[in-house]
């Protein structure tokens, strides 16, 4: 087990061990505005809410090739940058003049202020690595993850869509294989970052991970520390212990299996939203407005379903796809729906020696009808104010044989609207079944009133929501 | 796509554009500073109003590393940060009157450091009865000051006597600027007295002044320098001061350089927002939707401190009208006291709030009467030659309302669309479209008079360059970028013979704020009045060098011209001098190469207290057709277009200017949309991070999204013929609040007045239609 860890940043592999007096969570942006060659890099929330602070991780794939991801560098702790290339604003001008993103912005009027325009820059560059000719849609959520207060955002489309023409080829592509050959040369080992407070293990194999846990129960296990991370860079909490299974490459797998699908617990969420888009399309839906790409490069499935959060927007679409999380711990495996896995506020059936592994989720059959909704202030990039995940199946005579109404935000966990549900099975599919149901609503919940919105407003968002499944299954 | 036709000559890109984009672009906290720099930290107050009782600071003086902790009585200086009114303090002494308020600061080598100091200091407040509430201080009576008024006529008897009348009220919300770069300052101690202030402050300035005073010794001591702000829209007018003057505190006791920048969620907490106001209004009118009579009450909430709250209700009384002559008015201000921090300028400094009053009145009336609103607002524009005279007796000049209306509704298929509208309505019942033609007038001038001056200051060295001083400062709205473009024309050079410096106080001293929109004007004027005191030396001093043995037909000095990088004699070919070459000469010919510029706005000034007078040099115009579409499930609103005509004058920069417009106008969107703050019943913020604080993303923006410069209006008496830009675009975005209405008041086939705030969040869209259906 290696005490040291390495990546690409500026040409040459940076490797840092206990030694620098680093602390394991310490974050790449705080890292890089220590270094006078890294000022471009800006903070403006810490929070991965604005993106001012985007860099872009490069990955070499099975073939040699670099697969470039927008991150939001305050939230990725440095020892998560093992083994891949760390670029910059620095890093993509040429040794004379501008990468074809920068001069777009240029051209385009796409800096005022100039504060947000580096993080900008690098999600334009990711977009340029990943997308020939993007869509309006393509480019918007890529750049969703970037505030700017300035230039109400039309320049800097123009920027993309001017920019993002050369299929990917740039003066990087030419160094692609240096890069790759360097990447290789980075053993992927396990690590062990001892200092005098934290101790940070980042495992490379699930055995492994599981043998950390057991003897760690205490430990936090993060995927990509987008939820954790606000703990180090928001209430600056020390984190003793640490398991990061973000190096095991068992648990990013998400595989179609015919009648059903598994999704591995540390796939990002940009994984599953691609593979989930044919055969689960409410999921993908759900996750094409959670977070940011920057946020969906890192957060993981995993993540999402261990913090057992009442707002996550994962679980209501699981309960509606009536997902299975499997879990494993020593010489053990377990399977629990997850209608059954969130038992309160942030609390799950989890044992503190097991991990989640991974999500099984059935292929619904043609009958079934599976929706989901999100309301939330802003429509992107902005965490629910209400959340619904429906599924109908109706008999021969049109009639509800079963039904599955989940919401988040409306209870201390996702929670389903039994007393609806009860109403409405057995009645026809139709308005007045629904309208119903709908008043029974006050009887399954009693929200809560906060920063996002009051209880009233929650009350009749839920309520709305059935009453627009309802009006999507009539096309 | 935009459009600038007409005004393409003077397309340049920011002057920092190259280094935003690499990142090379320098703001404060990237200022490279020794080994020596300390990290200061600021403690403030969990209570929203408490008496001080006593404090403890010994536990945190002895952590190691830690330089300073100082509390109010170790101020040198007076400990009063209050810009007109002197009710502000730097730190708390007795009393904290809003959650946030600073009381303490800490220098240490770490934050960690100031936070472990932070934790062990001890202190006893014993809590107070807050106001957190308009409502509240309404009924407690706890005015900042004697209500102001402007009354022409006689609106009671106007409105009684009309064939229609309404009353009503009108919450507008506060919003929180979200600058990008939170506020931020570096202080290096220099030999004595002296010491530099890097801050990212729209008034350098009065920075500098606050300094001075709360370290207690003179200003020519203080050196202010700003080189570029990460955006400040009014929240770095009066509130970079304290920062600034927190930072000059720890670096006077430590010793060394200082350094603070205010977390996100700790400068949303601490800092002024926009100012919230309830508006009552009565207004009368006849059948053809022509406004007879309005009266109207504003409310604002000034927060704890008076900061520039009077100025800001002023102009929310002179833009009560908008567009509209209306005979006989009368506007009533006041402003309270809250325990809320100060609030402060934001972009349209209260022009948003008191047009939103009267846009919502028009909006009303058309929708009592039947009538299309836009031709409602049409009738009711003040017009050319009578019906052109404000409620505070200025004339409406050069009046452009017509010729934006016409083309506006033109290029925007107004008409067509509205009716399109009403088709897609009758077809859908749970969604709406609504669309809303919305104009804007602004008043350009700072309305305290005597803050329209600017200086300048202009160096040209022996090479040919030119170092372009100012008062202005840089904070993306590319200022910097004019006043390059004003001296290279009128130097007659190309623009990277010209460098813009840093904004700093030892260069151009007594400054007003950059703010009002005023900022090229003003300081355009004085550069060119610079140059046009160097170009007079110059010429005076080359004309017997490009005359040369041609002494029978001398050059003159009044033939000299500046053009092309060189200086010519414009009656003789063939008689001139490279710019740069003429440089050199004029040194051993022992010409001063520096000169300060000054210019002041002439013929304005107004008797506020009456209420009449000329407050502004000219008004700018623009118009927006924005069309909405409503989820009247969700209360998600889609803004599928928006149509912008806006007038520049000649504008100085048409990228600049239309990156303003557009900028301007979405973030407005944001105020009238998703931004909405809220508190706790105990003063705390709820909406502290961008986490529950909403500005528009990328996606927010309109689908269609067309905005064009109108050409061939020149402004007369300006710099190069311009306009002002910056804040009135704000405004506009009031389209897409009524579009928003609209399509809400649709779900009513328009029979019933929906109840409406700002911003029209969905959750005060969804529970508008629940009335309606209850209706």
């Amino acid at each position: 087990m290696k005490s040291s860890f390495s990546f690409i940043l500026d040409g040459t592999v940076v490797t840092i061990d206990a030694e620098s007096g680093l602390p394991p969570t310490t974050t790449v942006l705080e890292y890089l505005r220590a270094s006078a060659a890294h000022k471009g890099v800006k903070e403006g929330c810490a929070e991965g809410d604005c993106g001012a602070c985007t860099v872009v991780l490069g990955s070499a794939d099975a073939s040699g090739r670099i697969s470039y991801a927008a991150v939001d560098s305050c939230l990725v702790f440095l020892p998560m940058l093992h083994g891949k290339e760390l670029v910059t604003v620095e890093n993509i001008a040429p040794d004379t003049g501008l990468h074809p993103v920068q001069e777009a912005m240029v051209a385009t009027g796409g800096s005022q202020c100039g504060f947000c325009t580096p993080g900008f820059i690098m999600s334009l560059f990711a977009l340029s690595k990943n997308h020939d000719h993007p869509s309006r849609e393509v480019i918007d959520d890529a750049l969703t993850g970037n505030l700017c207060r300035c230039t109400g955002y039309q320049p800097i489309i123009a920027a993309a869509a001017a920019s993002c023409v050369h299929g990917g080829r740039d003066h990087f592509s030419a160094g692609e294989e240096r890069v790759a050959a360097m990447l290789r040369s980075i053993p992927q080992g396990s690590i062990c970052l001892r200092t005098e407070h934290q101790v940070y293990h980042r495992p490379a194999s699930l055995g492994e991970a599981l043998s950390l846990l057991h003897q760690h129960q205490d430990a936090i296990v993060i995927g990509g520390a987008s939820d954790i991370g606000l703990r180090v860079t928001k209430r600056h909490e020390l984190l003793a212990s640490i398991i990061d299974i973000s190096g095991i490459g068992e648990l990013k797998a998400c595989a179609d299996q015919g009648t059903f699908a598994e999704f591995g617990a540390g796939a990002s969420l940009s994984a599953v939203e691609e593979s989930a888009r044919a055969a689960f399309p409410a999921l993908a839906a759900m996750l094409s407005v959670f977070g940011s790409r920057q946020i969906r490069n890192v957060a993981t499935l995993g993540g999402n379903l261990g913090t057992a959060s009442p707002i996550g927007d994962m679980l209501p679409v699981l309960f509606a796809y009536d997902a299975v999380i499997l879990l494993e711990g020593m010489n053990r495996r377990r399977e629990i729906p997850v209608r059954e896995f969130i038992v309160g506020y942030r609390k799950t059936l989890r044992r503190p020696d097991e991990l989640i592994t991974g999500v099984r989720i059935a292929k619904p059959g043609p009958d079934a009808a599976v929706r989901s909704y999100k309301v939330s202030k802003r429509k992107d990039l902005d965490i629910s104010t209400v959340s619904g995940a429906f599924r109908l199946e109706r008999d021969a005579a049109g009639r509800v044989s079963s039904i599955v109404l989940a919401y988040g935000g409306m209870a201390e966990r996702t929670k389903r609207a039994a007393a609806a549900e009860e109403f409405l099975l057995g009645k026809p599919w139709d308005r007045s079944s629904v309208e119903g149901a709908m008043a029974l609503m006050s009887k399954d919940f009693t929200p809560i009133s906060d920063a996002r919105a009051g209880a009233e407003m929650r009350s009749v968002a839920a309520r709305n929501l059935l009453l627009k499944f309802w009006n999507d299954t009539q096309r | 796509m935009t459009g600038a036709a007409g005004h393409t000559t003077n397309v340049v890109p920011h002057e920092s554009a190259a280094k935003h984009v690499t990142g090379e672009a320098v703001y404060v906290d990237d200022i490279l500073v020794s080994g020596e720099l300390l990290v200061g930290r600021v403690v403030t107050s969990p209570h929203a109003h408490a008496k001080i009782l006593s404090f403890d600071l010994g536990a945190a003086r002895a952590v190691p590393g830690v330089h300073a902790v100082l509390s109010s009585r170790d101020i040198p200086g007076v400990n009063d940060m209050g810009p007109v009114v002197h009710d502000e303090v730097c730190l708390a002494a007795d009393r904290v009157f809003c959650v946030g308020q600073a009381v303490f600061l800490i220098a240490a080598e770490s934050a960690e450091q100031c936070r472990a100091a932070e934790r062990l200091i001890h202190v006893v407040y014993e809590p107070l009865a807050p106001i957190l509430t308009l409502a509240d201080a309404i009924a407690q009576g706890t005015l900042l000051g004697p209500p102001a008024s402007i009354v022409r006529g006689d609106a009671a008897s106007a409105i009684r006597k009309a064939p229609h009348r309404f009353s009503g009220e009108l919450e507008t919300g506060a919003q929180e600027h979200w600058y990008l770069e939170s506020q931020v300052a570096l202080c290096v101690p220099g030999e004595g007295k002296e010491l530099q202030v890097y801050s990212s402050s729209q008034h350098p300035s009065e920075t500098q002044a606050l300094v001075a005073s709360v370290l207690g010794i003179g200003k020519h001591d203080v050196v202010v320098e700003v080189r570029r702000m990460g955006g400040a829209f009014g929240g770095k007018e009066t509130q970079a001061n304290h920062t600034a003057c927190w930072t000059a505190l720890l670096a006077r006791a430590s010793g060394r350089p200082v350094k603070i920048r205010l977390f996100r969620d700790d400068d949303m907490i601490m800092t002024g927002k926009r100012h919230r106001f309830l508006s009552r209004y009565e207004a009368g009118f006849d059948d053809r939707g022509m406004l007879l009579g309005l009266s109207a009450e504003l409310h604002c909430d000034g927060g704890c401190a008076t900061d520039l709250t009077f100025a800001i209700l002023q102009r929310a009384m002179l833009h009560i009208d908008n567009t509209y002559f209306i005979p006989d008015i009368t506007v009533v201000g006041k402003a309270y006291r809250t325990n809320l921090p100060s609030n402060t300028a934001f972009r349209g400094f209260g022009g948003p709030q008191g047009m939103a009053v009267v846009e919502q009145v028009i909006d009303r009336v058309a929708r009592t009467l039947g009538l299309d609103a836009a031709e409602v607002r049409r009738r009711n524009f003040y017009g050319t030659d009578s019906r052109n005279v404000t409620h505070y007796g200025q004339t409406v000049e050069r009046n452009h309302l017509p010729l934006l209306f016409d083309r506006l509704t033109a290029s925007s298929g107004y008409a067509k669309r509205r009716a399109d509208a009403g088709i897609f309505n009758a077809s859908h019942e749970f969604v709406k479209r609504g669309i809303a033609l919305t104009p804007v007038k602004f008043g350009i001038s700072f309305t305290t008079s005597f803050l329209n001056q600017a200086g300048a200051l202009v160096l040209i060295y022996k090479d040919g360059t030119i170092l372009v001083n100012h008062g202005g400062t840089e904070m993306g709205q590319g200022l910097h970028t004019k006043m390059q473009q004003i001296a290279a024309r009128e130097f007659g050079v190309s623009l990277d013979r010209v460098k813009v410096n840093a904004t700093n106080t030892a260069k151009v001293p007594n400054t007003s704020a950059t703010a009002a929109s005023a900022g090229s004007d003003l300081n355009g004027m004085a550069v060119k009045n610079a140059a046009d005191i160097l170009k007079a030396r110059i010429a005076e001093a080359i004309a017997p060098v490009l005359t040369g043995g041609n002494t029978s037909d001398p050059t003159r000095p009044e033939d000299i011209l500046f053009e092309k990088n060189s200086i010519v004699d414009g009656r003789h070919a063939g008689r001139s001098i490279s710019f740069a070459d003429a440089m050199p000469v004029m040194q051993r010919l022992q010409v001063s190469l520096s000169a300060s510029g000054f210019y002041k706005t002439p013929g304005i000034g107004w008797d506020s207290v009456k209420g009449t007078g000329k407050p502004f040099f000219y008004f700018a115009f623009g118009m927006a057709v924005t069309e909405a579409e409503l989820d009247l499930l969700t209360g998600r609103h889609t803004i599928l277009r928006a149509d912008i005509l806006y007038d520049v004058g000649e504008s100085l920069n048409p990228q600049i200017d239309l990156g303003q417009i557009e900028g301007g106008f979405v973030q407005g969107l944001g105020w009238c949309t998703t931004e909405e703050i809220k508190w706790d019943d105990k003063g705390n913020l709820l909406t502290h991070s961008p986490d529950t604080y909403k500005i528009p993303s990328v996606q927010d923006i309109p689908r269609e999204f067309y905005t064009a410069l109108l050409d061939n209006v020149p402004n007369p008496g300006t710099i190069h013929s311009s306009k002002a830009v910056a804040e009135p675009p704000f405004m506009l975005a009031l389209s897409a609040w009524l579009a928003i209405k609209d399509a809400l008041s649709a779900a009513s086939n328009h029979t019933k007045e929906p109840e409406f705030s700002l911003p029209a969040t969905n959750e005060v869209i969804l529970l508008s239609l629940e009335k309606l259906k209850a209706r």
